[in-house]
C-alpha cells in the first residue's frame, strides 16, 4: 500500500516535467495524453512485476531441513541425470550374486558427467564392471587406484565414454561416468557378491539403497580443494576424504518421478525347503517352489529410501548346522566351510551391562524412537545381580550414573525416565562416548560379564580410527552394536562388533524391534564358543584360510572360512570350548562338498581385509604392491584399485563442453534432515539505487547538451 | 528526442525509488516492529507489527560495539527480510541461525570481528550474550548449515558477501558464529537502547 502512494508520488515528478516540455514543443494534446498515459502505464507495471519478483524469492527458502543442489543462479535445479537401478540377485548356497545395473539418463541439452555416491552391502566383493552406451558394450579393468583415475581422466577430456568405480569405504563406492550425450543413457553393470547373513535358523538378504549422511568429526580442512570432491561436507582433520564420501541427500519429491527407483529380482536356490520368505522393509511378491523361490517387491519399482531386506527360513528341522562348497578356479582349488556352534545353555553369568545410546541429529526421526525402545527392551533383559548404565552421546557423551549401578527397582525407573527424555540433536562424537564408557570403572566383582550395547546408525566418517579405539581400549568387555533407522552403515556395525568380540543385529522399523533384539539379547546371554580351532586336511604346505583367526562364536551365528589350495577330500575338524569348560568337537567330510560358484573372489577379499587388519594393527601400511596384485588376479575391488572402462570411439565432439552433475542420494525413509540451505539475503536495492542515479546522471548530461545545442 | 529523455528519466527515477525504498521500508519498519516486541513482550503472545503481517518478533539482537539494535522476526522468506533480520526454523532445540539482507539490517555485520559481544533478548526479557568466535565465507552452493553439528546454544548470523556487491543473488554467504556466554545475569539494563 505503502509502496504504491509513495511510487505515485515519485512518479509524478517526470509526468509534470513532460507537460512543461510539451507545452514548449507546442504538441497537439492527444499526444500529450498518449504520452503521459504510457509513462502512467509503465509505472503500474514496473509495480505489479515487483511483487511477483518478490515472490518468486521468497519460495527460495520454502522447506527449511532442506539441502538444495544449486546452480550459478542460485536456484533449486532438479538434476538433470535420471537414475534407474535394477538390482538382479541370484542366491546359490551361501553366496548372493547380483548384477546391478545403473541408468544414467541424460535430459539435459548438454552433455554431462554422472558422479553417484552408493552403498553396497558391507561385505560386498565388487568384481565386475561393464558400461553400455546405446548398443555397445564396453567391459571394464582393474587396475590401480591412481592409474585408473588418470585413464577415466583422459578419455573424459578426450570426449571418449568412460566408467569407473572406486571403494571409499567397504560399503561405499562412488561411480562416474562421462560424456554422457544429451537425451542419452548410459548404463552401468556393477557385479558383486556377498555372504548371506545366517543366523538363528534365517537368512537374510540386505540391499542398501541410500545412507544416512554423515558426521565427520574434526577440524575442518578448507585449503585442500579437491578435483574429485562433489559431496556436501569439507574434509576435515579426522576425515579427509568426507566430501567422498557425503552425497547431497534430498527428499524424493526433489528429484525426477522416475529418478532413484529400483527395479529387484531375486532367485533364491538354496537347495533346502524354503518355508517362508519375508520381508520387514516392502511388501514381497514371492513365487516359492520347492527350495525356490522368485522374489520381487509387489509395487514394481521400489524408492531407493531404505534398506531392501529379505529373510528366509528353511522348513523346520532342515536348517543347515554345517556346509562344505568347493569351486576349482584356474586350476586351483577353493573350499568354503560353514559350521554352526550347539545350541547349549550354560550357566546364567552375572553381568555389568553399559548401554550407549547415539542421541546425534542424524539419529532424528523415526530412528531416536526406535533407539529408545531399544533400549528399554534392553533394560528390560536385566536381571537381580546385574549391574548397568545408561550413556548418551551426541556432539558430548553423558552417563546417567557416575558408575554402573544394581538394576535394582528405582535405578531402572530411573533410567527408564531418563531414556524416554532422550532426544535426538547434535554431532555424532562416538569417540568420546567409547572412552567414558571404556573408562568406567569395573566393579568389584570379579564374577562379573562386561558388556558394552552400543546403540546407533554409524553415521560417522572416521570409521577406522573407532575400531583403533575399540581394539584397544575394550579390555575385557565385549561390545554389541545393535544398528537403528532405514539405512544404518551395516560396515561400521558389524566391525565394530568383531574388534570388541561381540555380536551386532540392525533394527529395520519398530515392529521390528522385538524380534532383532530377543536375537541379540538371546546370544549375549548365552555363553560362547570360545578357543576356537579349525583344523583342515594336512597338505603338507601352509594354508591361508581367511579369516584366519576366527573369533569368538555366539549362540546361531556360524563359522565360515574359505581356504585356498586344498581339494575337495579329507575331513575337517572344528573344536572348541563351551562354558563351563567343556570341549566341543565336529568332524566335517569334505568330500561331501556341494560346488559353488565365485569362492576364488571372498577367499581374496578376506585375505585383502585381513592384511589391511594387519596391516592397522601393527600400525603400519599395508602392502599396497600385494594387494593390488591379489585384486587383478582374482578381479576383485580393493581401497587400492578400481574398475575402469573405456570406450575407444571418441563420442563428444570438441566444440561440445562436458558439465558434470553429483547425483544425490535420497534422505532415509524416517529421517529428518538437519542441513539447511543458506538464505538468500541480499536485495535488489543497491542495484536499483545505482542503476536510477546512473540513469538521472546520464539523463541529466543529455538534457544539458540538448539545451546547449538549442542555445 | 525529448520523450526519449522523459523515459530515461523516468525509468531512472523509478530504479532510483525501488532503490532507497528497500532501505526506507527496512528502516521504517523496525520502529512498527518495536511497538509490536514491545507489545509481544508484555502480553507473552506472537504479536504482529500490522495486521497482515505474516511474521512477528521473536527476538531483539543488539551489537553494542556497533551500537546497531534491531528485532528479528520468525522465517527468512523475502517479506520477513524485507522488514528485518529472520529467525532461520531449525527446531527448537537447535542452534539460533538469524539471516539478514547485508544492504539493510545486516549491514554493520561487516565491522564485527571475532571476540566482539552479540546480545540477544526473547521473550522472556532476558538478554543472553554471546561472543564472536568465527567469521567466514562459505560458498551455498557447495556448503549447508548442518545443524545437527553446530552446539545448541550457538548463535549464528547469515548475510550475504560480498557486501558492496550488485548482484544480490551470489552464492557466497557470510557467516558470523558465536557461543554463548554465560556471566551475571542482565536484565533491561541495556533493553532502551
Amino acid at each position: 500500500m505503502l509502496l504504491s502512494l509513495l511510487a505515485n508520488r515519485d512518479g509524478r515528478i517526470p509526468l509534470e516535467s513532460m507537460k512543461t516540455i510539451g507545452n514548449r514543443a507546442n504538441r497537439p494534446r492527444m499526444l500529450r495524453c498518449a504520452e503521459g498515459v504510457s509513462l502512467w502505464l509503465a509505472m503500474l507495471m514496473m509495480l505489479f512485476v515487483h511483487p511477483i519478483y518478490a515472490e518468486a524469492r521468497a519460495m527460495d527458502m520454502e522447506q527449511p531441513g532442506q539441502l538444495y543442489l544449486m546452480d550459478g543462479q542460485n536456484a533449486w535445479q532438479q538434476p538433470a541425470l535420471i537414475l534407474d537401478s535394477d538390482f538382479s540377485v541370484q542366491v546359490s548356497g551361501l553366496l548372493a550374486q547380483t548384477t546391478l545395473t545403473r541408468a544414467f539418463r541424460n535430459t539435459s541439452d548438454r552433455w554431462l558427467e554422472g558422479v553417484f555416491v552408493f552403498p553396497l552391502p558391507d561385505k560386498a566383493t565388487v568384481y565386475g564392471l561393464t558400461m553400455t552406451v546405446g548398443e555397445r558394450e564396453v567391459v571394464g579393468r582393474i587396475e590401480a587406484k591412481a592409474s585408473a583415475r588418470q585413464t577415466y581422466e583422459r578419455a573424459k577430456a578426450a570426449g571418449q565414454h568412460a566408467a569407473t568405480l572406486e571403494q571409499q569405504r567397504p560399503n561405499l563406492f562412488t561411480s562416474r561416468v562421462a560424456n554422457i550425450p544429451p537425451g542419452e543413457t548410459v548404463r552401468v553393470e556393477i557385479r558383486y557378491q556377498q555372504v548371506l547373513d545366517y543366523r538363528q535358523g534365517e537368512f537374510e538378504l540386505r540391499l542398501p539403497t541410500t545412507l544416512t549422511p554423515r558426521y565427520m568429526p574434526g577440524e575442518p580442512v578448507t585449503n585442500t580443494e579437491s578435483q574429485w570432491q562433489s559431496g556436501w561436507a569439507v574434509p576435515t582433520t579426522q576425515v579427509p576424504d568426507a566430501g567422498d564420501i557425503s552425497p547431497f541427500t534430498v527428499r524424493p519429491s526433489d528429484v525426477d518421478r522416475a529418478s532413484h527407483r529400483a527395479a529387484i529380482d531375486l532367485t533364491i536356490d538354496s537347495g533346502l525347503a524354503l518355508a517362508s520368505v519375508t520381508s520387514p522393509s516392502h511388501r514381497l511378491h514371492v513365487e516359492m517352489d520347492g527350495s525356490r523361490a522368485q522374489v520381487r517387491p509387489e509395487q514394481g519399482k521400489v524408492l531407493m529410501d531404505r534398506d531392501v531386506i529379505v529373510r528366509w527360513r528353511p522348513v523346520a528341522g532342515s536348517e543347515p548346522s554345517a556346509a562344505v562348497f568347493h569351486q576349482q578356479w584356474q586350476g586351483e582349488d577353493y573350499l568354503m566351510a560353514m559350521v554352526l556352534p550347539p545350541e547349549s545353555v550354560g550357566p546364567v553369568l552375572r553381568r555389568e551391562l553399559s548401554f550407549v545410546i547415539d542421541t546425534s541429529g542424524s539419529m532424528a526421526g523415526d530412528a531416536i524412537t526406535q533407539a529408545r525402545s531399544a533400549l528399554l527392551r534392553g533394560l528390560d533383559t536385566l536381571r537381580p545381580g546385574d549391574t548397568f548404565n545408561v550413556i548418551q552421546f551426541n556432539s558430548q557423551a553423558h552417563a546417567l550414573f557416575p558408575a554402573a549401578v544394581p538394576a535394582q527397582g528405582h535405578y531402572l525407573a530411573r533410567a527408564r525416565r531418563y531414556v524416554q527424555d532422550l532426544q535426538a540433536n547434535g554431532g555424532t562424537e562416538m569417540a568420546g562416548a567409547l572412552s567414558l564408557a571404556m573408562s568406567m570403572d569395573a566393579s568389584a566383582d570379579e564374577e562379573q560379564v562386561r558388556q558394552l550395547v552400543f546403540i546407533t546408525d554409524g553415521a560417522v566418517g572416521n570409521e577406522a580410527a573407532l575400531f583403533d579405539q575399540i581394539r584397544s581400549g575394550l579390555n575385557n568387555r565385549r561390545l554389541f552394536t545393535v544398528g537403528i533407522g532405514s539405512a544404518p552403515n551395516m560396515h561400521f556395525l558389524r566391525e565394530a562388533a568383531r574388534w570388541g568380540r561381540g555380536e551386532f543385529t540392525a533394527i529395520h522399523n519398530s515392529a521390528d524391534v522385538d524380534q532383532a533384539l530377543n536375537r541379540l539379547f538371546a546370544a549375549m546371554e548365552a555363553p560362547v564358543l570360545t578357543s576356537l580351532d579349525v583344523r583342515w586336511p594336512d597338505q603338507g604346505q601352509p594354508l591361508t584360510p581367511v579369516p584366519a583367526r576366527p573369533g569368538d562364536l555366539f549362540r546361531g551365528t556360524p563359522l565360515i572360512q574359505v581356504v585356498k589350495g586344498l581339494p575337495a577330500s579329507g575331513v575337517l575338524h572344528v573344536s572348541g570350548q563351551l562354558p563351563g569348560g567343556r570341549d566341543w568337537h565336529v568332524r566335517l567330510d569334505l568330500a561331501n562338498s556341494a560346488p559353488a560358484g565365485g569362492l576364488n573372489r571372498q577367499w581374496a577379499r578376506g585375505r585383502i581385509d585381513e592384511l589391511i587388519d594387519a596391516a592397522s594393527l601393527q600400525r603400519t601400511s599395508p602392502d599396497q604392491d600385494y594387494i593390488v596384485d591379489l585384486s587383478t588376479r582374482h578381479s576383485v575391488i580393493s581401497p587400492f584399485t578400481s574398475f575402469v572402462a573405456v570406450e575407444k570411439r571418441k563420442a563428444r565432439p570438441e566444440a561440445e563442453v562436458a558439465g558434470s552433475e553429483a547425483i544425490p542420494t535420497l534422505l532415509p525413509a524416517g529421517s529428518q534432515s538437519g542441513m539447511l540451505r543458506y538464505p538468500q539475503t541480499a536485495t535488489f536495492g543497491p542495484l536499483f539505487t545505482a542503476l536510477g542515479l546512473v540513469g538521472l546522471m546520464f539523463a541529466l548530461a543529455i538534457a544539458m547538451l540538448s539545451r546547449r545545442q538549442t542555445l | 528526442m525529448s520523450r526519449l529523455l522523459l523515459m530515461l528519466i523516468g525509468c531512472s527515477a523509478t530504479a532510483l525509488m525501488f532503490g532507497l525504498w528497500i532501505p526506507f521500508k527496512a528502516l521504517v519498519a523496525q520502529e512498527l516492529l518495536t511497538l509490536a516486541w514491545a507489545e509481544s513482550q508484555a502480553r507473552q503472545t506472537e504479536a504482529r507489527p500490522w495486521p497482515w503481517a505474516d511474521t512477528w518478533p521473536v527476538a531483539r539482537l543488539y551489537i553494542p560495539e556497533l551500537g546497531a539494535s534491531m528485532i528479528v522476526l520468525e522465517g527468512v522468506h523475502g517479506e520477513s527480510l524485507a522488514f528485518g533480520p529472520g529467525r532461520v526454523p531449525a527446531g527448537a532445540e537447535g542452534p539460533v541461525i538469524l539471516a539478514g539482507h547485508r544492504d539493510t539490517h545486516f549491514k554493520p555485520l561487516q565491522f564485527l570481528a571475532p571476540g566482539n559481544e552479540l546480545r540477544l533478548q526473547g521473550k522472556d526479557q532476558h538478554w543472553q550474550r554471546y561472543r564472536v568466535t568465527d567469521i567466514r565465507v562459505v560458498d551455498s552452493r557447495t556448503e549447508s548449515i548442518d545443524t545437527h553439528a553446530l552446539d545448541a546454544d550457538t548463535l549464528l548470523l547469515v548475510t550475504c558477501y560480498p557486501f558492496d556487491s550488485m548482484d544480490a543473488r551470489g552464492p557466497l554467504r557470510y557467516v558470523v558464529e558465536a557461543s554463548p556466554v554465560y556471566a551475571l545475569e542482565q536484565k533491561d539494563t541495556v533493553a532502551a537502547l
